[in-house]
C-alpha cells in the first residue's frame, strides 16, 4: 500500500507539471468535441492526432491521447440528451433515457448525472487500475509463447462472445484481420508476404490508415447528406442540479455501472460500448418500476454512462500490465507508445515508472477537468452542433486523409485508409462488425510469433498448449465461452445479449 | 402477411439473403488467400515457415464463411437492404482517390482546396462564396497548425504552396 502510495505521489509530481496539466486539458477539450461530433468516434480522433504526438515527449503523448479518449466518452453523452445524436456508439443507450428526460424539461439533471456518474466511475476505475496494473505486470511475467497463445486466442473468443452481433461474425472479422496483419515481413524468416511488389506494404499494414478508414470514413459514407440535426436545448447552470430522488436513484446504479465497466472493459472488444448496453439492461431488470425505462427513467443514464467511463478506464490493464490492446483504442495508444521507442508489457511499470504512474496520476486530473468542462460548459460546446453537418462531413474528411498521411508521409496509407472506408461501408450495411478487424490486425504478429514458438519449443507438439497450467485455465475458459455460446442454439433460450436489448445473434 | 388476405407464397420475398453472399464471398477470400499462399513455405510442425498461419487463418476463416452462410436464414434479403446512399459515397471516394494522386504533386493546401470546393459546391451544391471560404479556410488554418505549429511534415505544390 505504501508503495502504491509512494509511486501515486511521484505520479502527481508528473502529472501537476504545468506542460502536462495544459495537455491534459487540450486532450479533454478535443475529445469532448470529438465526442460530440457524429462522425468521428474517440478512435478516429486519437488516430488523427496520433502523427501530432510524435514530436512529443511520450508521458505527454499518452497523456494527451488518454485525454481524449475519455473526453470523447464524456463528449458523446451530451448530444445524446439533448439531441438524441450519440456522438460515439457507447452513447447508443443514453440516447433513450437521456432524450426522454430532455423532453420531459429535464435536460439539466440529466446532463449532471451523466457527467457525475462518468467522474466517479473514472475515478474508481483509476484507482483499480492502479492496484490491479502492477500485479497482472507481475503474474504476467510467468508467460511464455504458449500462455500468450492461449491468452490471444481466449481473448478473441471473449470478443465475438461478447459482441453485440453474430459470434460467427465476428470471428470471421477477427480472422479477416489476423490476415491483413500477416502482410509485411515475416519477423521469423524474413518472407515479404502478400505485398505484390508495393515496397511499402513491406512494413505492413498500419492500425491508423485501417481504423480511420473503417470507423471514420465508413461513417462518413454513411451519413453523408443527412439532414440538418434538430434544434438544440441549452440548459443553465441552475438547471443543471438533480433532485434529491434523482440523485437517490442514480447511486445504485453509478456504483453498478462503475463495477461491471471497469470488469468488462479489461477483456478484449467494443468494452465501452458492450459496457453501456449491459448497464441498461441490467439497470431495468433491477429496477421496482422497469416500465419507467425508455420513459425517461434517470437510472438509464446514470448505469450506462458510468459503466462506458469506467470500460474506458478498465482497457488500459491489460495494456499497461501486459502490452496487450483490447481495442482499436489501445491499439492505436500502445503506437503511440512505441513510437518514442518504449516497449509496452509486464516490465513497463518497472522500467518506465515516471510513465505509468504519471499516466494513472493525469487520469485523476483528467477526470477533474471533464466534470469541470461538462457542467458549466456544456452550452458553450453544444453550439458547435450548430455547423451544419454537409460543411463538417468534408471537413472531418480532410483531416482524415491529413491526419494518414501525416503519419507515415505515405500516400499508400490513404490509398488502404479508402479501400478500408469502402470495406467499413460495406460490412456496416452488411451487419458485420468492424471492430475484430482492427483488433485482429494488431494482434496478429504477437498471434503468430507466440504460436510458431510455442511448435519450436514443443518440436512440433500441440500438446504444449494444454502441459502449462495458466495456458489450461484460459483454453478451460475459452471452452466455456463456446459451450455458452452454443447453449442458447440447443436449448432455445434467449442468450444474455437478447435479454439486454442487444443485436440477436444470426 | 395472411392478415392481408395475400397468399403466402406471393407475397414470400425472393432474393439471396446478405449472411448467404457476404459467407459465399468470405470461402472466395479464404480460397483466394489460400492459393497465394502458396508462393511462401509451409515449413513443418517443428518449425512452421512463413505460409503455416496464412494458411490455418484462411482455413479458419473459410469455415467461419461457410457457417454463416449456412446460417444465413434470419438475415435480411440483399436486395431489400437500403443503398440509398451510396452513389454520394461513391461520388466521395473518387474524389478523394483523385484528391490522394494530387497530394504530393500539387501540394496538401491546394489539394484540401480543390477537395473542398469540388464536395462543397458540386457534391453538397453549397452556394460558391461559402464554399470557397470554406475551402480555403480549412486549407491553410490546418497547414499552419498542423505543419507550423504541430511539425508534421506535408507536401508543398508549386510556388510553394
Amino acid at each position: 500500500m505504501d508503495g502504491v502510495l509512494g509511486n501515486l505521489m511521484l505520479g502527481f509530481s508528473v502529472a501537476l507539471q504545468p506542460s502536462i496539466l495544459a495537455y491534459a486539458f487540450a486532450g479533454c477539450v478535443i475529445g469532448t468535441l470529438v465526442g460530440m461530433l457524429p462522425g468521428l468516434g474517440p478512435l478516429a480522433g486519437i488516430s488523427l492526432l496520433l502523427p501530432a504526438t510524435f514530436g512529443l515527449n511520450p508521458i505527454i503523448a499518452i497523456v494527451l491521447l488518454a485525454g481524449v479518449y475519455y473526453g470523447a466518452m464524456y463528449g458523446g453523452s451530451t448530444t445524446s440528451i439533448l439531441m438524441r445524436i450519440p456522438g460515439e456508439a457507447a452513447s447508443v443507450m443514453t440516447c433513450i433515457d437521456g432524450y426522454a428526460m430532455t423532453q420531459r424539461g429535464r435536460a439539466g439533471p440529466a446532463l449532471a448525472i451523466a457527467a457525475i456518474g462518468s467522474f466517479v466511475a473514472g475515478t474508481l476505475s483509476v484507482v483499480a487500475l492502479m492496484f490491479l496494473a502492477p500485479t497482472l505486470a507481475s503474474f504476467a511475467l510467468r508467460f511464455g509463447p504458449p500462455e500468450y497463445t492461449a491468452l490471444l486466442l481466449m481473448g478473441f473468443l471473449v470478443l465475438s462472445y461478447m459482441s453485440g452481433g453474430s459470434m460467427l461474425k465476428t470471428l470471421a472479422m477477427a480472422a479477416a484481420g489476423l490476415l491483413f496483419g500477416m502482410i509485411g515481413i515475416d519477423a521469423m524468416s524474413g518472407y515479404t508476404r502478400f505485398s505484390y511488389g508495393f515496397i511499402e506494404l513491406a512494413d505492413g499494414i498500419g492500425i491508423v490508415p485501417v481504423a480511420v478508414g473503417l470507423f471514420g470514413l465508413s461513417e462518413i459514407l454513411l451519413t453523408a447528406g443527412q439532414t440538418t440535426p434538430p434544434a438544440i436545448q441549452r440548459p443553465t447552470l441552475r438547471q443543471l442540479i438533480p433532485s434529491l430522488e434523482e440523485m437517490k436513484l442514480s447511486i445504485g446504479p453509478i456504483s453498478r455501472g462503475s463495477l461491471l465497466g471497469f470488469m468488462i472493459g479489461i477483456i478484449p472488444g467494443s468494452a465501452h460500448i458492450i459496457s453501456s448496453f449491459v448497464s441498461y439492461g441490467i439497470e431495468r431488470r433491477m429496477s421496482k418500476h422497469p416500465e419507467r425505462f425508455g420513459n425517461g427513467a434517470i437510472e438509464g443514464v446514470a448505469g450506462p454512462e458510468s459503466a462506458n467511463n469506467a470500460a474506458a478506464t478498465g482497457a488500459f490493464v491489460p495494456m499497461l500490465a501486459l502490452g496487450i490492446p483490447t481495442g482499436p483504442v489501445t491499439a492505436v495508444m500502445l503506437a503511440a507508445i512505441m513510437v518514442h521507442g518504449i516497449s509496452p508489457g509486464p516490465m513497463l511499470i518497472t522500467q518506465q515508472p515516471e510513465l505509468f504512474w504519471g499516466f494513472v496520476a493525469s487520469m485523476y486530473v483528467g477526470n477533474v477537468v471533464l466534470l469541470i468542462l461538462n457542467l458549466p460548459l456544456v452550452g458553450l460546446f453544444v453550439n458547435l452542433l450548430r455547423i451544419p453537418y454537409s460543411y463538417l462531413y468534408p471537413a472531418i474528411l480532410c483531416f482524415c486523409i491529413l491526419g494518414v498521411y501525416s503519419v507515415s508521409n505515405s500516400v499508400m496509407d490513404v490509398w488502404i485508409m479508402l479501400g478500408m472506408g469502402a470495406f467499413g461501408y460495406l460490412l456496416r450495411k452488411t451487419g458485420f462488425e468492424p471492430a475484430p478487424i482492427a483488433l485482429g490486425l494488431i494482434l496478429s504478429p504477437m498471434l503468430e510469433l507466440s504460436v510458431r514458438q510455442s511448435l519450436a519449443m514443443s518440436g512440433g507438439s500441440y500438446g504444449i498448449f494444454f502441459d502449462r497450467p495458466i495456458a489450461i485455465a484460459m483454453f478451460a475458459v475459452a471452452g466455456v465461452l463456446i459451450l455458452l455460446a452454443l447453449k442458447p442454439l440447443v436449448f432455445k433460450k434467449k442468450d444474455w445479449r437478447e435479454q439486454v436489448g442487444l443485436e440477436k445473434r444470426a | 402477411m395472411s392478415g392481408t388476405g395475400t397468399p403466402e407464397t406471393a407475397a414470400t420475398p425472393r432474393g439471396v439473403r446478405s449472411d448467404r453472399a457476404a459467407g459465399i464471398v468470405i470461402v472466395l477470400v479464404a480460397l483466394l488467400v489460400g492459393w497465394e499462399n502458396r508462393a511462401y513455405p509451409i515449413g513443418h510442425l517443428a518449425e512452421p515457415g512463413p505460409g503455416y498461419m496464412p494458411l490455418l487463418i484462411a482455413g479458419a476463416l473459410g469455415v467461419f464463411g461457410l457457417l454463416i452462410a449456412l446460417r444465413a436464414g434470419t438475415s435480411p434479403l440483399f436486395n431489400t437492404i437500403d443503398w440509398s446512399e451510396s452513389r454520394r459515397g461513391i461520388v466521395l471516394l473518387i474524389a478523394c482517390g483523385v484528391a490522394v494522386f494530387a497530394l504530393e504533386r500539387i501540394g496538401y493546401r491546394l489539394t484540401m482546396i480543390a477537395l473542398l470546393v469540388f464536395v462543397l459546391g458540386v457534391v453538397e451544391r453549397k452556394r460558391p462564396l461559402p464554399a470557397l471560404l470554406v475551402a480555403f479556410g480549412f486549407a491553410f488554418v490546418s497547414y499552419y497548425l498542423f505543419a507550423t505549429v504541430l511539425n508534421v511534415q506535408l507536401p508543398r505544390g508549386p510556388w510553394g504552396l
